[in-house]
């Protein structure tokens, strides 16, 4: 197949266009080929950059999003359009997003070091409560090696009603970090390695940093 | 005169703050240090230790807990794990080997300074070192603010704070010490612990429905300054379909939208929720659930959630792949390296 064409089939692959066997085919090719599995990351992100103005942000992680496709099973991959996708039985966390300095450990480290303050047992079914739920259960996902789902902080200041989020919403929070600000992402290196309670020390709010009026 | 003078100066000055922070930005990609700092968040503060180390276009890191936890990541080469001690278990995920060192840098625009007021205020000392305020101030309630003290020689923020519109801090890190060694060793990225006897797990990479998502999704009203930035299709752990992830951003502060691809009535949770320094708004778009995430103001993320949209791609016009809802731009002058990260106005 000449590049031409491949590039045709990749470009039809990503439209949703390309009849089944040969996605099948081109799944298995793209999972050998490492130049291959650049180029059809190159079209999520093309497409995506195409889209931004000026000063162009590429995220390894639309690279990643795509890539991790066809690392996986070929079959699966030409699978997936046509069928419900077997959840799998193992925990999930969200992979994280290479990039910056610690965007990686940012996108990956905090899905799984959200706040831990279960009193709960492990196993306890997760409940997504709507809000209020003042003495809102801890919710964990069912899956013994699960990430810990923050809980409702009491003491916690803010105006946002107390809600339990569901491990779909850690997820989402995650997958968001790689397109955050790098100082935000080097700010949110503490969610990484959250302190159990008990461990963190409780600290009042900082003033709000010198007065700038000052020179 | 004087106004002309002082208006033209308040404008170089503008320029001279985004200066500082590319120097930021560039500092915590691509510099050697090794710190300690401290991290306020949410009514708690906790203690870190980083090492980051940049030799020969790899980024190698490490982060511990210093408050007894003991959880630490490392980051070498093309592996990210993640050690639990407290659960006897280490995380890792393979990554691509071509990791882009550069990652996404706030775009400094003119459109930026009409939403957000970037200023340099005053130097000062930390650590022993003079280190330059920087504030950037928002000018309307969709956003939060930052304050930085830059340290001068080397860029490296010694301390930054996300405020909100009310000068409020949500969020601070303030290092107690740093250094920016020449050289350090492999040996300073190994775990303090052994991990021989832990559970180890490895990602867990699904699928990526090819051709994305069934429906295009587009944001119907924006806060001002905001513009979307990415569409894709992401397949996220433990789903059945994959979820379109758009990205809304004002050049700082930024959005991410999650619309899952097909309609049900399980979970429907909605409201306002924080996760960390973050706003998440969840609710349902023609029977879809739609999520928004961001460092922003919860009424941001509800705004733009509720917003939401969706055409049907067998009802759109044929598209190119790369979804010429905005008119195709010739693509050779993109000349994408992902290797070597964006082309991008701050180079």
């Amino acid at each position: 197949m000449t590049n031409e064409e491949l590039e045709s089939q990749l470009s039809a692959m990503f439209d949703d266009e390309l009849p089944e066997p040969e996605c099948e085919l081109l799944a298995r090719r793209l999972a050998r080929d490492e130049a291959l599995k650049a180029r059809w990351g190159r079209y999520a992100t093309i497409g995506a950059v195409l889209r931004m103005e000026r000063g162009v942000r590429t995220h390894s992680g639309l690279v990643r999003a795509v890539s991790v496709a066809v690392a996986a099973e070929p079959s699966v991959l030409a699978t997936a359009r046509a069928r419900e996708l077997v959840r799998p039985a193992v925990r999930r966390w969200w992979q994280p997003v290479a990039g910056a300095a610690v965007a990686a450990g940012v996108a990956f480290a905090s899905i799984v070091w959200m706040r831990s303050e279960a009193p709960g047992a492990p196993g306890a079914p997760e409940v997504a409560q709507v809000q209020p739920a003042p003495a809102a259960a801890v919710a964990r996902s069912t899956a013994p090696d699960s990430y810990v789902v923050p809980t409702v902080d009491p003491t916690a200041t803010g105006s946002t009603p107390p809600f339990i989020p569901p491990a779909e919403l850690a997820d989402y929070v995650v997958a968001h970090s790689e397109f955050s600000a790098p100082l935000l992402r080097h700010s949110a290196l503490s969610s990484l390695v959250t302190a159990d309670p008990g461990t963190g020390n409780a600290a009042s709010a900082p003033t709000g940093g010198d007065n700038d009026q000052q020179k | 005169m004087l106004v002309l003078a002082l208006a033209v100066a308040s404008v170089a000055g503008a320029d001279e703050s985004q200066k500082w922070l590319e120097r930021m930005n560039q500092a915590l990609t691509t510099l050697n240090y090794d710190g300690v700092f401290s991290h306020w968040q949410g009514g708690k503060v906790e203690t870190l230790h980083i090492i980051h180390r940049v030799q020969d276009g790899a980024v190698t890191e490490r982060l511990v807990s210093l408050d007894g936890s003991g959880r630490e990541f490392i980051r070498t080469g093309s592996e990210l794990a993640c050690y639990l001690p407290d659960q006897r278990t280490v995380l890792v995920e393979r990554q691509p080997p071509a990791t882009l060192l550069l990652g996404s840098l706030p775009n400094f625009e003119a459109a930026t300074s009409e939403f957000y007021e970037i200023k340099a205020a005053k130097s000062t000392r930390l650590l022993g070192r003079r280190a330059q305020l920087i504030v950037v101030n928002p000018k309307d309630q969709y956003r939060y603010g930052y304050r930085l003290w830059i340290e001068e020689s080397t860029g490296m923020p010694l301390r930054t704070e996300l405020c909100d519109g009310h000068g409020r801090v949500i969020e601070q890190v303030v290092f107690a010490s740093i250094a920016w060694p020449t050289h350090i060793p492999d040996s300073a990225f190994k775990p303090d612990l052994s991990a021989d006897s832990f559970r180890w797990l490895r990602e867990e990479s699904g699928p990526l429905a090819a051709g994305g998502t069934p429906m295009l999704w587009t944001a119907l009203k924006l806060p001002p300054g905001f513009r979307m930035s990415v569409r894709a299709a992401q397949k996220m752990p433990g789903a059945r379909y994959p979820v379109a992830h758009l990205v809304f951003t004002d050049g700082l502060a930024s959005v991410s939208v999650f619309v899952e691809s097909h309609t049900h009535v399980s979970h429907a949770l909605s409201g306002s929720t924080q996760v960390g320094s973050s706003s998440a708004f969840t609710t349902v778009v023609d029977g879809h659930p739609v999520t928004a995430v961001g460092e922003v103001p919860p009424e941001t993320v509800q705004l733009i959630a509720n917003s939401m949209k969706a055409e049907s791609r067998a009802s759109a016009p044929a598209r190119s792949p790369f979804d010429s809802a905005i008119p195709p731009l010739d693509p050779t002058p993109l000349q994408l390296d992902l290797a070597h990260g964006p082309v991008s106005a701050l180079h």
